[in-house]
């Protein structure tokens, strides 16, 4: 009896699913354009609260977004914003090389032993409360006034990052696996080589994206304390030329970059580890 | 006896392993990473000629207490640090609700949020002081705009937690508004608004302090400067120890606590 109806019409049920099928998407377009029309709107609230307050306060308090604009486009075209960017994150990935250096080990530490783990806990959860003041001055008492100041500012904050990734990397590395590649009586060397490591780099560079947003502010701060060119010096040299327009001109290149770049780490992330199951299903 | 002996010995390789040596306890390799790192502040202390070491910081801290610094300038702190945690706690609760309850109020708050994040506690303390000029104000808002979008984004996780299920049922079965609110909602979102309060401490005291170097004739991050202008680096690392070990303090000692009972409810089942 049931059977009956798709029996006698066996093209009419599946039309009906289809119909169904694109009345879903059209449903979704629609919401996804909705959404899409109310984060414009998110923008351009912003713009008009901005233009707004500028109307409001007197004399050259807060510039609009048009003369900012003009400034950001000045600082693009005369090649400033390359140099200096460029300055800069050079110095982020430097700190990041370090970070990796010192705390690969660590983490791996962390990870195999309870000792290392109970030894470094502590060090590694306050260094993520330390206010980012603290790192930046603390290497410029050291180094001075010079390339080394961020590169060790970035270091001490993104090795913490590093350390917690490998340590939980490690913990996770499958126990079968090399308890297998024992038995087929492969060498210490060929398990680190082709169990472990393979395991730890997805969480090395976990660490970097996750922290980058840290050690890039970390890095303009040091900067802004005593640097002689990079993005944070540039936005001192603002400050000290009372030129509100050109120190909000370098923060919004200062966020469009950070974003971007963040966004090339997650892509990258998910090209360059497509090959683990879980990055698979994840996307 | 000789069996419980037996079965010990027995079940030690596979199941629980033996109790560690005294030197090797989670306490004494704590104690030890302490002692490790003093060694290696004296260590750079002797290295780098610019690095006070542990001998100077004390005698400066002591001598900072007795001048009667510390009290004055970490009261005006605080009070500039807390009412700007106010108003970003109390927007930043606001906002994270809007954008838990509804999509498009997500996607409306959502661009703004973003950049409110990316922007660096030193531009806020810079444009402040430009702003405002010298004063408690900078401080406060640097604080307060720094630490909102860090709520907000917490809250409107929690917010979206809520089990959606448990909320249709309750709502089906004739459960009051007040109830829903009372045992549904708020056990929910509590521990997210404690996880995002301990953000904004984290945050909030980082741009105080910032603000205050810049632009402040008193408060801790203007005594901090005094010392490192003065090229006394010893005074400095005092006020270090001092900042450090106060939001240590709060966040690993009492607010690590609350989140820990605020998310009892998840944690236990």
């Amino acid at each position: 009896m049931s059977t009956g109806v798709t029996d006698q019409f066996p093209g009419g049920a599946l039309a009906a699913w289809e119909q169904g099928e694109a009345q879903g998407r059209r449903a979704l377009r629609q919401r996804q354009a909705r959404i899409l029309m109310f984060v414009l709107l998110g923008w351009l609230t912003m713009l008009l609260v901005w233009q707004w307050g500028s109307a409001q306060l007197p004399g050259r308090v807060l510039p609009g977004p048009w003369p900012v604009a003009q400034e950001m486009w000045e600082i693009v075209a005369s090649g400033r914003f390359v140099r200096h960017f460029l300055t800069s994150v050079t110095r982020t990935f430097m700190g990041f090389g370090v970070a990796a250096l010192v705390g690969v080990p660590v983490g791996y530490a962390m990870g195999r032993s309870r000792y290392w783990r109970a030894f470094f806990h502590d060090g590694v959860t306050i260094s993520g409360t330390v206010p980012a003041l603290t790192y930046a001055v603390m290497s410029l008492i050291i180094f001075g006034i010079s390339t080394i100041g961020p590169v060790l500012a970035v270091a001490l904050v993104s090795t913490p990052y590093v350390a917690l990734n490998v340590a939980e990397g490690v913990r996770g590395v499958d126990r079968d696996l090399i308890k297998m590649s024992e038995a087929f009586g492969r060498s210490r060397r060929e398990i680190r080589r082709h169990v472990l490591i393979p395991t730890i780099v997805p969480f090395v560079y976990a660490a970097v994206r996750l922290s980058f947003a840290v050690a890039w502010k970390v890095e303009a701060l040091t900067e802004v304390f005593g640097g002689r060119n990079g993005v944070g010096f540039e936005i001192r040299r603002e400050y000290q030329l009372f030129n509100v327009t050109g120190l909000l001109a370098w923060m919004f290149l200062f966020i469009a970059f950070m974003l971007v770049i963040e966004r090339l780490l997650a892509v990258s992330e998910r090209r360059l580890l497509a090959w683990r199951p879980q990055e698979r299903a994840g996307i | 006896m000789s069996t419980a002996v037996q079965r010990r010995e027995t079940s030690a390789p596979t199941g629980e392993p033996a109790p560690p040596p005294w030197y090797a306890t989670d306490l004494a390799a704590r104690l030890s990473s302490y002692v490790f790192g003093l060694l290696l502040w004296i260590v750079l202390a002797m290295a780098f000629e610019r690095v006070p070491g542990p001998d100077e910081v004390v005698v400066r801290l002591v001598q900072e207490f007795q001048l009667g610094q510390v009290f004055g300038h970490f009261g005006t702190t605080m009070f500039r640090f807390g009412l700007g945690l106010l108003v970003a706690a109390v927007g930043g609760i606001a906002i994270g609700v809007l954008m838990g309850l509804s999509p498009i109020s997500r996607a409306f708050f959502e661009s703004p949020v973003l950049v409110g994040l990316s922007i660096p506690a030193i531009i806020w303390a810079f444009l402040t002081v430009m702003w405002f000029g010298f004063g408690w104000k900078a401080p406060v808002t640097t604080v307060a705009l720094s630490a909102l979008p860090f709520v907000a984004v917490n809250v409107a996780k929690g917010v979206l937690g809520v089990s959606r299920d448990l909320r249709d049922m309750s709502r089906a079965y004739g459960v009051s508004r007040a109830r829903r609110i009372r045992e549904l909602v708020l056990p929910a979102v509590t521990g997210y608004i404690i996880a995002g309060v301990r953000f904004a401490v984290i945050i909030g005291w980082n741009a105080v302090l910032l603000s205050e170097w810049f632009g402040a004739t008193d408060g801790v991050g203007f005594r901090s400067r005094y010392w490192y202008d003065a090229n006394r680096f010893g005074g400095f690392a005092a006020w270090v120890v001092l900042f450090v070990v106060f939001i240590v303090i709060l966040d690993r000692v009492i607010l690590e606590r609350a989140s820990r009972r605020a998310f009892r409810w998840r944690d236990e089942s």
